[in-house]
């Protein structure tokens, strides 16, 4: 296993790299540069030049991304140049609130798709089947804008019960923060609950299928008894492990829905990083959302690879 | 992280169930005749009440917005002192935005912008992808260099690659279309690789080989035809997640350039009056939605006649 | 000191939130979105002592924006204090950090009196050394200070004792004392560590806590204020909530009682709700305009660039994008500048036929020329687009984010037309003229130079006396000679808007529209 891991580790760095190399120069390459918004609104040339000298951004853009490697090597993100603060703070603070999106998402993702899931094996009726199919389809093709949209307008507004947008850290109010985080948790959630409810069904219905549950039958035991007791836990742990391979799909779904619904997080900063061309940040942005998406895809190979033995020896 | 705004694309990332496994592909019986096959099997998979709801959904759409100029005698960028009138008046069918523009022709007009960004993308991403792919199965050291480039265009979020392109090469359908290509190339990319891998050892690939077939001949006589099924399919899917993304490029305010109306850019300008004129939302969030669920029902069929 | 205009009537949807909020099972628990009970309002005239205003701002600080005037407006008032502050109404200084002072005869040299016992929030005593390092300070260049133009007259700077500073001027300037406005006094010694945002030390009424950018910003009353009894409030909270709707709701939701940064279409939904005031400063929030690359033919004639100011409708664009807040306008000015007048205003009224006439005459046809806009402000680049079109004159428009915006606009390479909008008109005359790129007669974006221009500008600005019948001709020669060479096409004085629950008292804004909490409670 550890072995697998070496080999697969170097192109995962490699991905990294690549990405890092790629993310400095096309920024550079990007018309416009932070001085400009630092610069104010009456800029004199001298002010540029003193700015740009202040930053560094004067000398050649190796050089530069050879100090940024290197600092970056030594855990230093730098500091920005536009939005103010500490690049590891900024990206910290920020990385929290998208967690906190996250895992309300993973939470109801998991709640939803585990009831669909098994409604998905009780429903015996065609037109109930019909009705649970189309809901899994549009959860996971309707796009978040639109899902948003419809429960701003329901709920934010028709009947407004929630706020449309921002946010309130839940650990500091949990009553209030809970009331942000429940919109843009549950659009976000949508996708990955039809994924969920599809492998919940077909866990449910194996196990189902498989002896000792056949043998529960024989002995009389009722068939919800059955389902809850016996075959939910089984139909489990592959469920949890596709809902950690999620966390990076939910992760780049999260710029659309922060944007819907101002939700402060890494997605609104590499938002506002860009349009600024605050380099600094948006570097460390990038290269973190680069890294979640590489480790995310190393743990998936290596899930892959205890599952079946034989991808190990390619 | 490739499924973010596109979570309709049910395959290139890690997660979901292997949509494309190989072993769909048709047996030794097909391939003796694969054109005249497929051709049916793609029909037989259209002519089910899915596929012809998302042939309907699609058609419709896709009909008003080409007929668009028959359907409404309005300007979609006329601009008059009637702003924010509800539908029906002042003969606005569907009244009028924020500055007096028709909303039913703009809506129209929208379509047909998004349709020719979508029909612009996939090809051209197709045919990338496609390339690339061939580089990559003909040497080991290509084959490494292409699957890094895939790896890394899937690793940025689509929108964050949207808003660094759109920062390069300003705003607009060109910029539009460059993110969706960007996107599309390693799903379309990955597919076809692993498709070729596949069917280039297969008996009839192998037999053909010995036949003395060229490698020309065999990539485009055999192993391309047969490893067209789940590309066919990803078509669809993909246009779909290119209408979605150009949604939501144009919903964040990158997107098409104004005066141009296009869905996200309407859905997004409708959002300061959802509450007092909620039907200026409406039109574009039916469009997009119904746009995306036809694509998607007609990948859905064309997959389960693949199947078949 | 504000032209406010407070408007009251009812709304229902609220009635429907308190009810929503008990059927969804929320009853008996705090809600985000509810309407609470109303506080018995303001029922006794008396100032309230105590208490923490939270307020929701659209932007975040810029900490590196600290000395220049920016979007973010909440911080600059709250932490320092300027040495003299204007009546807004009459323009004239009123004292603050300084006590008393003296212009010479000449207007070539001013001398301050300080305020004695001002101590910064480290507990420094504030001295005229302070004075000096804060000039020094807007004059250097990575400050990005607007005024740094008026702050580089001063050549020279005497400490006549730790109470005492004289300045040495150049030669007049009649907005010397806009500069005083302008320029918050920090303390010298972490001026570094504020303009990264973690430290800011000045003698303002609040002390700064905290920033968490994206999120919030703290303060606490500072116990040694100068002005005795002040503030009333304990503490300030802001909050950073970057989307219209959000920030209303978090107003609706009693979570903050002031909103700032909220455009007129924004507040649509709470203007007419007696819950709230809507206070409309028309200071500050600059103007909207079209600016015309003088280089590019055929705008290098001015009768093509007054063409376009006939072809605009103003009118609209205040109505059906600014949600009827602002002032349509010809000229720069605000209703409270000296150089305002109806007349300059009203210059030039929307008239496609005298448009067309002009462009005849012009003998300009089939213009197709780009149009360059931030692409936040999409709606009123779109109507200047289709008012252009209807006179003959059509644009393709290319948005711009807001760096690249800057950098075109500070680069001069702005294509033929752009649209944007200029602060500085509010202040004296003079500082719009040397101190708003595009007005800057050295250099503007419009690449326009005439000697006719720069000679009325360094006229206007080099007044001695701002209130003399001199500096009034000056100001009308300056707003005539905008109005005819219209290189900068000024459409819509924009208005500042704070919406507030309706038990805020208090709330003022200084020139520079910087939030004033001074005197500010809730009833």
């Amino acid at each position: 296993m550890t072995g697998y891991l070496l080999r697969r580790l170097p192109s995962a760095l490699g991905v990294l790299l690549l990405a890092s190399f790629a993310i400095f120069f096309i920024l550079r390459a990007v018309p416009g540069d932070p001085v400009a918004t630092l610069a104010g609104s009456d800029p004199s040339p001298e002010t540029v030049a003193a700015i740009r000298a202040d930053l560094g951004l004067d000398r050649p853009v190796l050089a530069q991304y050879g100090t940024w490697l290197a600092d970056v090597l030594r855990g230093d993100l730098g500091r920005s140049y536009v939005i103010g603060g500490e690049v590891s703070e900024l990206l910290s603070q920020r990385i929290g609130k998208s967690v906190e999106l996250t895992i309300g998402a993973l939470v109801f993702s998991l709640a939803i798709g585990l009831v669909l899931g098994v409604l998905g094996v009780t429903v015996k009726n065609r037109a109930g089947q019909a009705v649970l199919s189309a809901i899994n389809a549009i959860s996971l093709i309707v796009p978040a804008y639109v899902s948003g949209f419809l429960l701003v307008f329901l709920f934010a507004i028709t009947w407004p019960v929630l706020p449309p947008g921002g946010h309130v850290s839940v650990l500091s109010d949990p009553q209030i923060g809970f009331q942000y985080l429940l919109m843009p948790a549950l659009v976000m959630a949508l996708p990955p609950a039809a994924i969920v409810a599809r492998y919940v069904k077909d866990g449910l219905l194996q196990a189902l299928g498989e002896d000792y549950t056949r043998t529960a039958k024989s002995l009389g035991i009722p068939h919800r008894r059955i389902l809850w007791r016996h075959a939910l836990p089984n139909a489990l742990p592959p469920v949890l492990t596709v809902l950690g391979m999620l966390v990076g799909t939910l992760l780049g779904s999260a710029v659309i829905i922060e944007a819907v619904f101002a939700w402060p997080g890494l997605g609104t900063l590499a938002e506002q990083a860009v349009t600024r061309r605050d380099y600094p940040v948006i570097q460390a942005v990038l290269l973190f959302m680069v890294a979640v998406f590489v480790i995310v895809q190393l743990l998936t190979d290596l899930a892959y690879a205890l599952i079946d033995p034989r991808v190990r020896l390619r | 992280m490739a499924t973010d705004v596109l979570s309709a694309a049910p395959s290139p990332g890690p997660v979901p169930a292997p949509a494309h496994a190989p072993g769909a592909g048709p047996g030794p019986a097909a391939a003796a005749k694969p054109r005249r096959r497929i051709r049916n099997r793609y029909l037989r998979g259209l002519m089910t009440p899915r596929g012809i709801i998302g042939l309907a959904l699609v058609g419709v759409l896709l009909g008003a917005g080409l007929a668009a100029p028959l359907l409404t005698s309005h300007d979609p960028n006329f601009q008059s002192a009637d702003a924010l009138v509800g539908p029906g008046s002042a003969g606005h069918l569907y009244g009028t935005d924020e500055i007096g523009r028709d909303l039913l022709s703009r809506l129209l007009y929208s379509i047909r912008t998004d349709l020719m960004v979508v029909l612009i993308a996939v090809p051209l991403g197709l045919l990338i992808g496609g390339a690339l792919a061939l580089v990559a199965v003909t040497h080991r050291v290509a084959d490494v260099a292409v699957q890094r480039l895939f790896d890394l265009l899937l690793s940025f979020p689509s929108l964050i690659l949207g808003l660094t392109v759109t920062a390069i090469a300003g705003f607009g359908a060109g910029s539009i279309v460059t993110v969706i290509v960007l996107i599309e190339i390693p799903s379309f990319g990955r597919m076809l690789r692993g498709a070729i891998l596949v069917h280039r050892d297969r008996e009839y690939a192998v037999a053909a080989r010995i036949g003395g077939a060229g490698p020309l001949r065999l990539l485009t006589r055999h192993v391309l035809p047969n490893a067209a099924d789940p590309v066919v399919v990803q078509v669809a899917v993909a246009m779909s997640v290119a209408v979605i993304l150009e949604g939501a490029m144009s919903f964040i305010g990158i997107g098409i350039r104004p005066p141009d109306a296009s869905l996200g850019g309407m859905l997004s300008a409708s959002r300061p009056y959802l509450e007092d004129h909620p039907f200026y939302a409406l039109g574009p969030l039916v469009v997009i939605t119904a746009l995306v669920v036809g694509l998607n029902l007609i990948a859905e069929a064309l997959n389960r006649g693949a199947r078949r | 000191m504000p032209v406010s205009s407070i408007f009251t009537s009812r709304r229902t949807v609220l009635r429907a939130a308190g009810a929503g909020a008990v059927a969804l099972g929320l009853a008996g628990c705090k809600s985000a979105v509810d309407e609470k009970k109303s506080s018995p309002a303001g029922a006794s005239g008396q100032p309230k002592k105590g208490g923490t205003l939270q307020i929701g701002s659209l932007t975040d600080f810029t900490p590196a924006l600290l000395f220049t005037q920016n979007a973010f407006t909440a911080v600059h008032r709250l932490v320092f204090n300027t040495l003299t502050s204007y009546d807004p109404k009459t323009l004239q200084p009123q004292p603050q950090l300084a006590k008393s002072w003296q212009v010479a005869a000449d207007g070539k040299s001013v001398t301050f009196q300080l305020r004695e016992g001002v101590k910064f929030h480290n507990g420094r005593p504030f001295t005229a050394d302070d004075v000096v390092f804060a000039i020094n300070n807007l004059k250097d260049p990575k400050r990005s200070a607007q005024l740094r133009a008026t702050a580089a007259v001063v050549q020279e700077i005497q400490v006549v004792n730790p109470l005492e500073v004289t300045l040495k001027l150049a030669h007049p300037v009649s907005n010397l004392f806009d500069l005083f406005e302008f320029m918050i006094i920090t303390d010298k010694d972490s001026v570094e560590e504020a303009v990264t945002g973690k430290k800011l030390i000045g003698t303002g009424p609040f002390v700064f806590k905290s920033w968490t950018p994206g999120a919030s910003l703290s303060f606490a009353k500072n116990p040694e204020y100068f002005i005795p009894e002040r503030p009333y409030f304990d503490g300030v909270e802001v909050r950073i909530i970057p989307n219209n709707d959000s920030l209303v709701s978090a107003l609706r939701g009693k979570q903050v009682q002031l909103a700032i940064g909220l455009n007129g279409r924004d507040v649509a939904p709470v203007k007419t709700d007696p819950q709230f005031t809507v206070q409309q400063y028309d200071t500050g929030s600059g103007a909207v305009y079209v600016g015309a690359n003088v280089t590019v033919k055929p705008f290098d004639d001015k009768r093509v660039r007054q063409a376009i100011s006939y072809a605009i409708n103003r009118e609209r664009i205040v109505q059906q994008s600014l949600g009827g807040f602002g002032l349509p306008s010809s000229a720069p000015w605000p209703k409270s500048s000296p150089a305002y007048s109806d007349a300059t205003a009203k210059r030039y009224p929307h008239d496609p036929e005298r448009a067309k006439a002009l462009l005849a005459e012009a003998g300009v046809s089939n213009l197709d020329v780009p149009l360059a806009y931030l692409n936040t402000s999409t709606v009123i680049a779109q109507m200047i687009q289709f008012d252009l079109q209807q006179v003959g004159i059509k644009t393709t428009l290319e948005p711009l984010d807001p760096a690249k915006f800057q950098a075109q606009l500070i680069g001069q390479t702005m294509p033929a037309l752009w649209a944007g909008s200029h602060g500085f008109a509010q202040l004296h005359p003079a500082t719009l003229a040397v101190s708003a790129y595009p007005f800057n007669e050295a250099k503007n974006t419009s690449k326009f130079s005439d000697p006719a221009y720069t000679e009325i500008v360094q006229k206007a600005w080099r007044q001695p006396d701002a209130d003399s019948p001199a500096a009034k001709a000056a100001y009308q020669d300056l707003s005539e000679v905008l109005l005819d060479r219209q290189f900068v096409i000024d459409l819509v004085v924009l208005a500042n808007l704070y919406v507030a629950d309706k038990s805020l008292q208090g709330v003022g804004q200084n020139t520079y529209a910087s939030l004033v909490l001074d005197d500010a409670y809730l009833a």
